[in-house]
C-alpha cells in the first residue's frame, strides 16, 4: 500500500514538470499533501501518540491546506495563470523528469549493504523529486512556479526524512515545520511586491543587482 | 546566565510590538547589546577553562564550550558598536514609528537566531536557528522598500532557503549514517559514538552540509545572494550580515568537520574546503575590477575572506589558529568598513565608486576611517590578517602545497589591486562637481560624533591585535583549537 503511495507520489513530479498552468500545480501540492498524510498513516508508529498527532497537523493542515490555499490566494490576487514558455519545453521536460524517476528507482533497487535501517522506495524517490524540484526551478520562469517548486522540494525532503527509520527529535520537527512555513508567507508576500514594482512575475526582470557599470 | 540571553531578546520584541515607542525601541536596542555584552563577559569568565562540559542549559540544547565562546564574544561585541552606530544612523532618516518597531524586532531577532546558532549543542537545532537568521533579516534587507532591495531580499530568502533545505537533506543523510542504535544529533553524542558512523553516509551527508551552510557562509560557487543583500541592506545590517552572520555559519561547519576527523574522512572535507576557498578567492578576483558599487565591493571581500578561513580549516594545524585569528580580524575590521560605508553613502547619497573622490577634503574622519579599514580587509601590516594570511601562507609551504600557495598569493594580490585602485580613488583627489543631469545631491559632512566611534573602536582594536595578540585572546584561539583537535 505505501509503495503504491510512494509510486503515486513520484507520478505527481512528472505531472507537474508536463504542465504549465500553475492552478495545476497548485492542486497537485495538495494532492501530495494528501498523499504524505496517507504515507505517514501507514507507516508511523502510532504508539508515539504526540509525534503522529504532529505529522497529522503537518501533513494534513499545513501542507494539505494552508500552503495550496495561501498559494491560491497570492494566484489570483496577481492574476497569473499559467509559466508560459519556460527555457525547456514541458514535453522534454517530462521526458528528463522520467528519467530522473527511473533512475530514483534503479537506486532502490540497488542490493547495497548501507541502505540498512532505510526504505530504499522511499529514498530513491524522494531523491529523485528533490532532483527534479532542484531542475523545475532552474526552467521555469515565474517566481510563483519557483516558489511551487521550493515547496516540492520540501515535501521532498519530507519523504526523504520519513525514509529513516528513526525520527528526528520534536523541537527540530517543529524548529523546521514553522521555519519553512514562514518561508513560503516571506515569500509570497515579497511576490506581491514584486508584481507592483516590477509589473511582471518573470524572474526575467529580477537582474538589476550586477556586477557591472550599470546604474545600480 | 545561558536562559537570560536566550528568553530576554524575546520579552523584548513583545514590549517593543505592544507599546510602539520610538524611544523605546532605541533603549531596549542598546540595552539588548549592553546585556548581550555582559552577559558573554561572564560566561567566559565562568566557561572558558573548561572542554565541552555543560555549564548552563536549557533542558541541555544551550551550552557554552570553548569553540563557541570565541563567536558569541565576537558576536556581542560588534553587535554592541552596531547598536551604537545604528541610532544615530535612523536618526537622519524618514521612518515611520511602525517602521522602527519591525526595524527594532527584526534586529533582536536576528541576534538572537544568530545567538541560538552559536549556542546550540544540536545539529538540528543549529539548522533552526540558522533558517531562523534568514527570515530575521529578510526584512532588514528589503528595509529601503526599493526596487532594488525587494530584488536583494527575494534572491536572499530564495536562494538561502534552498541551500538550507539542501543542508537539511545533509542532516538526514548524517542522521542515517549514524546507524539503527543512536538517535541523536547532540554534537557531543556524536562525537562519542563515532566509531558507529557509516563513513559512505557521512561523507555524502557532508557535501550536502557544506553547501548549505556554506550558502549561508558565503563561500562560492554558492555565494550569489551576498552581494546583493550586503549591497541593498543598510549599513548597519551589512555590517551585521558580514561581521557575525557568515561566522556563525562556519562554526557549524567547523564542528561537522570535527565529526570527519574523527571518523578519519577528513581528508575528503579537506579537498571540498580547500576547493571552495579558492574559488571564493578565485570569484572575487574575478569580479572585483568590474563593480561600480563600494558596498558591492565591501561583499565581494567578505567572500574572499571567508574563503581563506575556509582554506585555513583545511590546511590544518597552525592553518587552524590562522582561521580564528582572521575570522577575528575580519569581523572587527569589516564591521568597521561597512559603517563607514554607511557614513559614505550619508555623505554623497550615492553608492556609485566614480562619483565619489576626495572622502578626506569633505570628511577628515570618515575618509581615515576607509582608508585605515582598507589597509586592515587587504591585510596590510599591522593588521591581524597580515598575521594569519603569513601563517597560512608559512603552513602551506611547510606541508609542500606549493602550487596552492602560489596561487593563494596571486589571488591575493589581485584582489588586493582591485580594492586598492577604488579606495584610493574615492579618498583622495578631488571634489567631483557634480554632474550635471541626474542628481541634486548635496554633499554633507558628518554632525554626529556617534557615528565614528564604533569603527575607531574596532579599527583601534584590531590594529592593535596586529602587532600584540592579548594574553586572554591567544588562550581563547587556542582552547578553541583543543575545542577541534581529536585527541
Amino acid at each position: 500500500m505505501e509503495n503504491a503511495l510512494i509510486v503515486l507520489y513520484g507520478l505527481t513530479m512528472l505531472y507537474i514538470s508536463a504542465t504549465g498552468r500553475i492552478k495545476a500545480h497548485v492542486k497537485m501540492l495538495f494532492f501530495q499533501g494528501i498523499l504524505l498524510f496517507l504515507i505517514c498513516y501507514f507507516s508511523a508508529d502510532k504508539t508515539n501518540l504526540v509525534n503522529f498527532m504532529f505529522l497529522t497537523f503537518e501533513t494534513l493542515v499545513v501542507k494539505t491546506f494552508l500552503i495550496p490555499l495561501f498559494l491560491t490566494k497570492i494566484l489570483n490576487k496577481n492574476k497569473i495563470y499559467r509559466d508560459s514558455e519556460p527555457h525547456i519545453p514541458n514535453f522534454y521536460s517530462l521526458v528528463i523528469a522520467s528519467i530522473m524517476l527511473f533512475g530514483g528507482f534503479l537506486i532502490s533497487n540497488i542490493d547495497y549493504q548501507a541502505f540498512d535501517g532505510i526504505n530504499p522506495i522511499y529514498f530513491g524517490v524522494s531523491i529523485s523529486s528533490i532532483i527534479i524540484s532542484l531542475y523545475l526551478i532552474t526552467t521555469r520562469h515565474k517566481v510563483l512556479t519557483n516558489v511551487i517548486g521550493f515547496i516540492m522540494m520540501e515535501n521532498a525532503i519530507f519523504l526523504l526524512s520519513l525514509s529513516v527509520a528513526k525520527e528526528m527529535p520534536m523541537i527540530v520537527n517543529m524548529g523546521a515545520l514553522l521555519d519553512i512555513f514562514i518561508v513560503v508567507f516571506i515569500l509570497g508576500l515579497l511576490i506581491n511586491k514584486i508584481n507592483e514594482s516590477f509589473e511582471d512575475l518573470s524572474v526575467y526582470k529580477l537582474c538589476d543587482l550586477k556586477d557591472c557599470d550599470c546604474d545600480d | 546566565m545561558i536562559k537570560l540571553i536566550i528568553l530576554f531578546p524575546l520579552i523584548a520584541c513583545i514590549l517593543l510590538l505592544v507599546f510602539k515607542s520610538a524611544k523605546l525601541n532605541k533603549f531596549i536596542l542598546l540595552f539588548y547589546a549592553f546585556f548581550q555584552f555582559i552577559n558573554t563577559i561572564l560566561l567566559y569568565f565562568k566557561g572558558v577553562n573548561s572542554l565541552l562540559i555543560p555549564k548552563d542549559a536549557i533542558y541541555g540544547y544551550f551550552k557554552i564550550d570553548s569553540l563557541n565562546i570565541i563567536f558569541l564574544l565576537l558576536l556581542s561585541v560588534i553587535f554592541l558598536g552596531v547598536a551604537v552606530y545604528n541610532n544615530s544612523y535612523l536618526k537622519s532618516m524618514k521612518i515611520s514609528k511602525d517602521e522602527f518597531t519591525y526595524y527594532s524586532v527584526a534586529i533582536i531577532f536576528f541576534i538572537f537566531s544568530m545567538t541560538g546558532t552559536i549556542l546550540s549543542t544540536n545539529l538540528g537545532l543549529s539548522w533552526v536557528f540558522i533558517e531562523a537568521t534568514t527570515l530575521a533579516s529578510a526584512y532588514l534587507i528589503y528595509f529601503n522598500k526599493t526596487k532594488h532591495s525587494i530584488e536583494a531580499a527575494w534572491k536572499y530568502v530564495f536562494i538561502c532557503s534552498i541551500g538550507i533545505a539542501l543542508a537539511f537533506v545533509g542532516i538526514i543523510l548524517l542522521s542515517i549514517a549514524t546507524g539503527s542504535e543512536m538517535n541523536s544529533l547532540f554534537f557531543n553524542d556524536l562525537y562519542l559514538n563515532f566509531a558507529t558512523i557509516n563513513p559512505f553516509w557521512l561523507k555524502l551527508s557532508f557535501v550536502f552540509i557544506l553547501i548549505g551552510f556554506g550558502t549561508k557562509m558565503g563561500l562560492a560557487p554558492v555565494h550569489s545572494w551576498l552581494p546583493d543583500a550586503h549591497s541593498e541592506a543598510p549599513s548597519p545590517i551589512s555590517a551585521l550580515l558580514s561581521a557575525t552572520l557568515l561566522n556563525s555559519a562556519f562554526l557549524i561547519i567547523l564542528r561537522v568537520f570535527k565529526l570527519m576527523e574523527l571518523t578519519h574522512t577528513d581528508h575528503y572535507a579537506r579537498i571540498l574546503l580547500l576547493s571552495m576557498g579558492l574559488l571564493s578567492l578565485f570569484v572575487t578576483a574575478v569580479f572585483v575590477y568590474n563593480i561600480n558599487n563600494y558596498k558591492r565591493m565591501l561583499a565581494y571581500s567578505s567572500i574572499e575572506n571567508m574563503g581563506i578561513i575556509a582554506i585555513g580549516t583545511a590546511v590544518g594545524g597552525p592553518a587552524l589558529y590562522a582561521a580564528f585569528l582572521h575570522m577575528i580580524g575580519h569581523s572587527l575590521i569589516k564591521a568597521a568598513f561597512f559603517l563607514t560605508a554607511g557614513n559614505i553613502l550619508k555623505i554623497f547619497k550615492t553608492k556609485k565608486i566614480r562619483e565619489i573622490s576626495g572622502i578626506i577634503k569633505i570628511d577628515k574622519v570618515s575618509g581615515w576611517l576607509w582608508i585605515l579599514c582598507f589597509a586592515g580587509i587587504v591585510g596590510l601590516p599591522p593588521s591581524p590578517l597580515f598575521i594569519s594570511e603569513f601563517l597560512l601562507l608559512k603552513t602551506l609551504i611547510g606541508k609542500h602545497y606549493y602550487i596552492i600557495a602560489a596561487v593563494f598569493l596571486i589571488l591575493l594580490t589581485i584582489i588586493l589591486y582591485g580594492i586598492a585602485v577604488s579606495v584610493i580613488n574615492m579618498s583622495f583627489g578631488t571634489e567631483k562637481k557634480e554632474k550635471s543631469c541626474e542628481c541634486e545631491r548635496k554633499i554633507e559632512p558628518i554632525k554626529d560624533n556617534f557615528l565614528y566611534i564604533s569603527q575607531i573602536v574596532f579599527i583601534s582594536f584590531s590594529l592593535i591585535l596586529g602587532v600584540y595578540i592579548p594574553v586572554f585572546l591567544n588562550k581563547l584561539i587556542n582552547n578553541a583549537l583543543v575545542a577541534m583537535s581529536i585527541n
